[in-house]
């Protein structure tokens, strides 16, 4: 069983603190829209996606790091001018993505297994 | 008595049906393993996964003599027409700068290029169809090896990791589509040392700087073409002719254009030897063909566009007996892309006669494809297949040349309308169009068949490109005429030609 380091942020700001004290680090970024007071996100994508995503994460490289961000409320999240949409160019969530990499799935493509597997094995 | 025999042959037949069918079903661990995870093998392996067959696709890069690696997607994608295409429009954009003031922007200063910002962008967005192409195969249940892959025998296919592993597939149908990488001169001191290939340019993190491009070819012309367009000295040698295969003409036209724009041509010469300074330049000697005198002059980089060669080497091709041409050798294909093998099947680059395309690779895949699984018996027509050259005046042409033209018909055969004309976009900047050019090839008699359009020009690809729809379906002089061109446009020209060469009358477009 692969070790590697799990991040929850909540924001971009955080988000972004939490990449920089990585730096050299293999990322992995899993971006979801915010969690109520029971646990449950207002992304119904995201509460499919999320147990899929989980499932994979033993195949995760040794020394990677994987950043559990909740981006915000589903208003934040509409605006197109957030910080996630516009710099990070996130188009959805869930958003599974290598970070400094073109590598990311996209919303129904987190509920492939084979694909998070994928992303979280191959170079 | 007979009643025992018919028996009994009944029985054999029983027998033979059964041994026939375990050997169809459950033998080979693939119906298909394609070889090549370029334009051709992506194209082919997803379409036979579409039908349900059990499909497996090897791709792997042998690095570059420079160490340059990509991932899947083959030439196209990630070291031909995808980076130059963005190369050749950072290229164009410098010009639309130059161009901007005299339409009112306020631009301050010279503006300057850096390669780097280029280099990554465009590699970024390589990397991302790496990746785009990674997703689709999983999606469609194609296996996918990052592996070499070479013949065993034919139904089986050994796959090697870059870690030396093996893996054996077996497989009903093997289809290679391997393409080719760039050559270098076999016979020129410092050649592989000192150069660089369009494998290796399009992965520079630092600008070549000043470059010699050595090469005739359209990728020798497009490379020079976006160097020139970026600011970079650049400086192409051509042993003989320009385009060769190519209309003349249009060939002249083009190179005329990148000399008045600023690359410079050194022709009739051929590198002897390249060596490298204690600056860290290259210093290249060559010879004039005609005086035999030698000329020196120091590069930054030497980028060899010589030709390319077709990937069989390592296939294992000569042990299963299929047969390549001996000239190019390239895989002798019949017309359904079947090999001297019976169950292996080419094409694509690697492929005898074939165009070097990714529009006629990715269609050939999918008939073979189809026809591998049993729903199709059609063949891939490589007739009538458009093309453009993207040097900074982009060339578009489908059909045949004009010499091609003369060569079947007789030049009394044959009718040629042509034209110069200059693109409104030209005229405010005051740039010079002269050679803007098209000409339209026909049969002499009757309606006047279409055999051949050529056309110089911005957008040239576009412009050919609902041309060529019209070539497929046969079109005529006689068509042209009757079509009503869009204004103001480039293109609009094309349906307006009325001059013939045989006139000798001016062919320059006066104003609308």
């Amino acid at each position: 069983m692969a070790q590697y380091e799990e991040v929850t942020v909540h924001g971009y700001e955080e988000f972004c603190k939490a990449v920089s004290e990585r730096a050299g680090k293999e990322i992995f970024a899993y971006f979801s829209g915010n969690k109520d007071a029971q646990g449950k996100s207002w992304c119904p994508d995201c509460v499919k996606a999320e147990p899929i995503v989980r499932g994979e994460m033993s195949h995760l490289p040794e020394g990677s790091v994987f950043i559990y961000c909740q981006v915000g409320e589903r208003a934040f999240w509409k605006d197109p001018s957030n910080d996630f949409k516009k710099t990070l160019k996130l188009s959805g969530v869930p958003t599974l993505l290598r970070y400094g990499t073109p590598q990311k799935l996209v919303e129904e493509e987190c509920f492939k297994s084979d694909l998070v597997k994928m992303m979280f094995t191959e170079d | 008595m007979a009643t025992l025999c018919r028996v009994r042959h009944r029985w054999k037949r029983i027998k033979c049906a059964h041994v026939l069918t375990r050997s169809l079903t459950g033998k080979f661990d693939y119906d298909l393993v394609v070889i090549g995870g370029g334009s051709g093998g992506l194209a082919c392996s997803k379409e036979a996964a579409q039908f349900g067959q059990r499909v497996a696709v090897l791709d792997y890069v042998e690095p570059s003599a420079k160490g340059t690696k990509w991932g899947l997607g083959g030439t196209c994608v990630n070291v031909g027409c995808i980076p130059k295409k963005l190369m050749h429009q950072a290229a164009l954009l410098g010009t639309a700068v130059k161009d901007a003031k005299k339409y009112g922007w306020q631009i301050s200063g010279p503006v300057c290029h850096d390669w780097a910002t280029m280099a990554e962008a465009v590699q970024n967005h390589v990397r991302s169809l790496n990746w785009g192409h990674r997703v689709q195969l999983q999606d469609k249940k194609v296996k996918y090896l990052n592996m070499k892959g070479s013949l065993v025998d034919e139904h089986t296919v050994k796959g090697l990791t870059k870690a030396g592993k093996e893996t054996i597939l077996t497989a009903k149908n093997i289809v290679i589509a391997t393409g080719g990488r760039p050559k270098y001169p076999t016979n020129i001191p410092g050649a592989i040392e000192y150069g660089l290939t369009s494998d290796d340019i399009f992965w520079l993190k630092k600008s070549p700087g000043k470059t010699l491009v050595v090469g005739a070819s359209y990728v020798a012309l497009e490379c020079a073409g976006f160097l020139t367009g970026i600011g970079l000295d650049t400086t192409v040698m051509i042993r003989s002719i320009a385009l060769r295969g190519f209309d003349q003409q249009m060939a002249g036209l083009v190179t005329d254009y990148m000399e008045a724009y600023g690359t410079k041509f050194v022709r009739k010469c051929v590198p002897k030897r390249v060596e490298k300074l204690s600056s860290g330049a290259l210093q290249v000697t060559w010879s004039d063909i005609n005086t035999g005198s030698e000329h020196k002059d120091t590069f930054d980089s030497v980028l060899w566009a010589v030709g390319r060669a077709p990937e069989t080497k390592a296939l294992g091709l000569d042990k299963l007996g299929v047969k390549l041409n001996k000239e190019t050798g390239k895989i002798v294909l019949g017309a359904d892309e079947s090999t001297s093998v019976p169950n292996i099947f080419a094409f694509g680059d690697i492929g005898e006669g074939r165009p070097e395309l990714t529009p006629t690779a990715i269609k050939a895949g999918k008939l073979l494809a189809q026809r591998l699984a049993g729903h199709s018996t059609q063949l891939m027509n490589y007739d009538n297949v458009a093309t453009t050259v993207f040097t900074p005046l982009e060339y578009g042409c489908v059909g045949l040349s004009e010499e091609e033209a003369e060569r079947r018909h007789g030049k009394d055969g044959i009718e040629i309308y042509h034209a110069f004309y200059k693109p409104l976009e030209f005229t405010v900047p005051e740039r010079d169009a002269s050679q803007c050019y098209l000409k339209v090839v026909c049969e002499r008699g009757g309606d006047q068949k279409i055999l051949g359009l050529h056309f110089t020009g911005p957008n040239a690809g576009e412009v050919t490109q609902g041309f060529s729809l019209g070539f497929q379906c046969g079109a005529t002089y006689s068509h042209l005429l009757q079509t009503v061109g869009i204004h103001p446009t480039c293109a609009e020209e094309l349906t307006k030609v009325n001059i013939t060469k045989r006139s000798g009358l001016d062919a320059t477009v006066t104003g609308c």
